[in-house]
């Protein structure tokens, strides 16, 4: 299990167009994943579950992976959230 | 066993009275281009969205203006009220159901400032979406003038 801390930078925070994007490379690893936010965890392959979790700038949110390509998984949604422009 | 006797189709009921129309019609892209998920998208006459499916009431948003909901066939829908609503913090919305409540065909979820929406979010148009379409066959959308509880989508599932 992997688990890493991100700060939100983007204006817009992680709703519809952000979130899609972040589902969809979620979708790419075996790892369940799972972003967490005030202690409420969220299924990182979920959209439903990504844009409910509400995340805004400035907001520090938790990766959290678990399975075979959890390193992988955790890298490289990290870098997808921190190179959010809108 | 349980293939045996689960439904197989599934109707999508109008949430609220307006005209439907397609999802390419909506003045964002993350829906026009189904990002989101598939479906059909609803130009509101009225402020009040009941229940289009029966099943469990899986997220509430914070901010009041979007909701999601489970068949029991593991269909998950999201209605969406407006575009750009978000930015209105949850001002003007008031939801009426919890997280893990079971809800009916027609039971009230959410109303909302139709008026506010109008004057401070980007179109009041309400896209209503399947965000696990993988577990869809086929859908066919009846685009009318729709009133609450007029069957708009019918939903063959794998």
């Amino acid at each position: 299990m992997k688990e890493i801390l991100v700060k939100i930078n983007n204006p817009t925070g992680l709703h519809a167009r952000p979130a899609s994007i972040l589902v969809k490379e979620a979708m790419k690893f075996k790892s369940n994943i799972y972003l967490i936010k005030n202690n409420k965890e969220y299924n990182a392959k979920s959209i439903m579950n990504v844009m409910a979790m509400g995340a805004a700038m400035g907001d520090e949110i938790r990766i959290k992976a678990e399975g075979e390509d959890e390193k992988e998984a955790i890298n490289s949604l990290q870098k997808l959230l921190e190179d959010l422009k809108d | 066993m349980f293939g045996l006797f689960s439904k197989r189709q599934i109707e999508i009921k109008s949430p609220i009275k307006g005209k439907v129309i397609d999802l390419s019609q909506v003045p964002d892209e993350v829906f026009s281009s189904k990002m989101v998920g598939d479906g059909f998208a609803i130009d509101p006459k009225d402020n009040t969205i009941y229940s289009p499916v029966e099943g469990e009431i899986i997220q509430v948003f914070p901010t009041g203006h979007a909701i999601g909901i489970k068949t029991k066939e593991g269909l998950e829908i999201l209605i969406h009220i407006g575009i750009d609503t978000v930015e209105l913090k949850g001002k003007g919305f008031v939801t009426f159901v919890n997280e893990g409540d079971y809800v009916w065909i027609g039971d009230k979820l959410i109303t909302f400032d139709l008026e506010l929406i109008k004057n401070k979010a980007k179109s009041t148009i309400i896209p209503v979406l399947i965000t696990n379409m993988e577990k869809v066959k086929e859908m066919n959308v009846n685009f009318i003038d729709a009133e609450e509880g007029d069957v708009i989508a019918n939903v063959r599932l794998k």
